[in-house]
């Protein structure tokens, strides 16, 4: 089926009365939920999964497609309004945007963030839409070691770009590697690391490590550090609404951010740091108003968020067609896929299509929706940023329980609650990144899975894994990834210490 | 900081020991993939412990570990061990709670450690809001489907 047909027949399924219903509840909760402190896009899906069990699939993954975009925008309210970024990929828009909210431009700064969010979210998915299927194809002439080549730069990349600390991002992805090989071996049947704890044969289950890790974690880190400030805010008091000059700035920034947002986030190597980052320095180099920069300057609004939600949807196009998530959001995402028995890759467009191209067309009728509910509801969403916060936090854990307990109602579950949530405050505290312990813990039993799968097709031979021009590329620059920096590292700590003190990984 | 978390890097090598000494105990090799169940969990073993020396030598020569910036969090991360003690012991509740009292009081138990901990003084209108909400959630998600338990395990309901 080419693009434009499964686009078609995804719309009909998308446009069908009760779909549309679930989209906008997804939209609705996702904002709602993304606007909350503490709580982001990953960890707004992870809630609500438990919402979904028993919904039929198709409409169960309209509504994420619609949370998925809504939590995004939630995030980027609360960075303009609040000058606090829930996830890395919002740091820049609250830069520039809580400046503008000071000012009193708070109003346009979150119009010129909605519009921008859209203008990106629907290229990215028409990129989607077309790059989606031509890398299914691809993907069947996939060998085992070049999947295996492809998580393996996975897993080097967002050990090495998130986090301040390669060796800290290491250790995170290999907490998230051991927690995946609990359970019973799919391949001999022998249990691995279960301590003949029964209720952990199954594995480890992906939504309490994340639910633990995110609001657990959360919860009890600002619990211990609690400063709360009454957010001193009215923006949509001074707010006149973008001016004419606003959109003469803002709508080259809005397509230069996704075009750095998108092609990055759908790489094995994405997220979405690089291109908001990327973004910011370029249009501030490009602005003709340099002096307004650092002062509320509404390019470094628009640019930065639009690359933000480019990226989101580049992501994907990996976590679709291969089966290949690279941040947490996509870790969940392909969690809540096989909690139906659905696995993300090639043949999901073949065997679910219906599926797929009703989440795609789904997501070009969310963002739709999201301009629509946004930029008139903003008022209501600035009123939850004032939900007393004991109430908060104390109903953010109920929700926890709900996610945790309701999955198979294991004691065990709740002891890992407890223990990975103090793993979390624990992250936090020393600053390792959280994300590679989900990416681990998802990704790893895949990887060993086709690595054992290329060492049975090439007979032991370990070269088996460079083994196509593919496997090779990946391997090697999985390779410079990790000594490209180290040796950097080294050459400039050699310049200015001893030798010998210089074995920086 | 100028602390030195040196425990950090030892929980890294015990657990990475520990994932060793399991993986050990199966076959690393086998005849048909070569590479038998134990071979990940040693190779993942393994890398923890490299990797919890590396961390201790980066600890000694004195790398700083800076907080993470969250909402919420007050500027100077001044620390209130009263609080992290109290959010604790909430997460801890369940584990000792939810087989016998069930979903709702365990919610409830929660909800006012949790809101003690953000310095809420009104006792009475937090246990009722953390009933009433326990209540609600619990009545909701059975309506959905998902399995909470009964309403008071103890006297079987």
């Amino acid at each position: 089926m080419d693009a434009i047909t499964g686009l078609m027949n995804g719309f009909s399924v998308a446009l069908q009365p009760q779909n549309l219903i679930w989209c906008f509840v997804g939209t609705f909760l996702g904002t709602a939920i993304g606007v909350l402190p503490g709580i982001g896009p990953a960890l707004t899906i992870a809630l609500l999964l438990p919402v979904t069990v028993y919904i039929e699939p198709t409409a169960a993954f309209i509504m994420f497609a619609g949370i998925f975009y809504g939590a995004m925008y939630g995030g980027s309210t609360t960075s303009i309004l609040l000058n606090t970024p829930g996830e890395s990929g919002s740091m820049m828009t609250a830069l520039e945007g809580n400046k503008m909210a000071r000012k009193g431009r708070g109003a346009a700064a979150l119009c010129t963030a909605a519009i921008g969010s859209f203008v990106a979210g629907t290229i990215g998915t028409l990129g989607i839409t077309f790059l989606a299927p031509p890398i299914a194809e691809l993907a069947f002439i996939f060998k085992p070691q070049d999947y295996f080549a492809l998580m393996l730069l996975a897993f080097l990349s967002v050990s090495v770009v998130m986090g301040t600390s390669k060796v800290r991002g290491f250790i995170a992805l290999f907490l998230g590697l051991s927690l995946g090989v609990i359970g019973i071996d799919k391949q001999t049947g022998l249990q691995r690391l279960t301590f003949d704890v029964p209720d952990l044969m199954d594995g480890v289950e992906m939504t309490v490590v994340l639910v633990s890790l995110f609001a657990i974690g959360e919860t009890l880190y600002v619990a211990s550090r609690f400063g709360f400030q009454k957010p001193n805010l009215n923006p949509l008091a001074g707010g006149i609404w973008m001016t004419k000059e606003d959109w003469k700035r803002s709508w080259k920034p809005w397509l230069r951010g996704t075009l750095f947002g998108f092609p990055i986030g759908a790489l094995p190597a994405g997220g979405a740091e690089i291109p908001t980052f990327l973004s910011y320095t370029v249009e501030r180099n490009l602005t003709k108003h340099p002096e307004e920069f650092g002062h509320g300057a509404i390019e470094g609004v628009a640019g930065p968020e639009a690359a933000n939600n480019a990226a989101a949807a580049g992501v994907l196009v990996p976590l679709l067609t291969l089966g290949l998530p690279t941040s947490a959001t996509a870790a969940i995402l392909l969690a809540a896929f096989q909690n139906y028995g659905l696995q993300p890759g090639p043949l999901l467009f073949i065997n679910s299509a219906d599926l797929v191209w009703g989440l795609i067309a789904s997501l070009y009728v969310g963002n739709l929706m999201l301009l629509i509910l946004n930029l008139p509801l903003a008022g209501l969403w600035v009123r939850l940023l004032f939900i007393p916060r004991p109430y908060l936090y104390a109903g953010i854990l109920i929700f926890s329980l709900v996610g945790i307990w309701g999955v198979s109602n294991s004691w065990v579950d709740l002891a890992m609650m407890f223990g990975v949530g103090l793993l979390g405050y624990a992250m936090r505290v020393y600053d390792f990144p959280i994300a590679p312990v989900l990416i681990g813990l998802i990704l790893g039993p895949m990887a060993e899975v086709q690595m054992r799968r290329a060492l049975a097709v090439g007979q032991g031979d370990p070269l088996v894994f460079v083994s196509t021009p593919l496997s090779a590329v990946l391997v090697a620059i999985s390779v410079l990834i990790v000594i490209v920096p180290a040796m950097l590292h080294w050459r400039r700590t050699r310049k200015i210490d001893m030798p010998d003190e210089a074995a920086g990984v | 900081m100028t602390e030195r978390p040196y425990w950090i890097a030892a929980g890294t090598v015990g657990w990475g020991a520990i994932v060793l000494w399991k993986a050990a105990e199966l076959p690393q090799f086998d005849q048909y993939a070569h590479v038998g169940p134990g071979f990940m969990p040693s190779a993942v073993g393994l890398g923890l412990v490299l990797l919890g020396l590396m961390l201790a030598l980066q600890i000694r020569r004195g790398v700083s570990f800076e907080e993470q910036s969250a909402e919420d969090v007050s500027e100077d991360h001044h620390v209130s061990y009263t609080a992290l003690g109290l959010v604790a012991l909430a997460c801890a509740l369940p584990m000792l709670t939810m087989k016998p009292l069930g979903f709702v009081i365990t919610c409830a138990g929660c909800f006012v450690l949790i809101a003690a901990a953000f310095k809420s003084r009104r006792w009475y209108l937090d246990i009722v809001i953390g009933l009433g909400f326990a209540l609600l959630c619990w009545w909701l998600f059975r309506k959905l489907g998902v399995q909470l338990g009964g309403l008071l395990p103890m006297m079987g309901v």
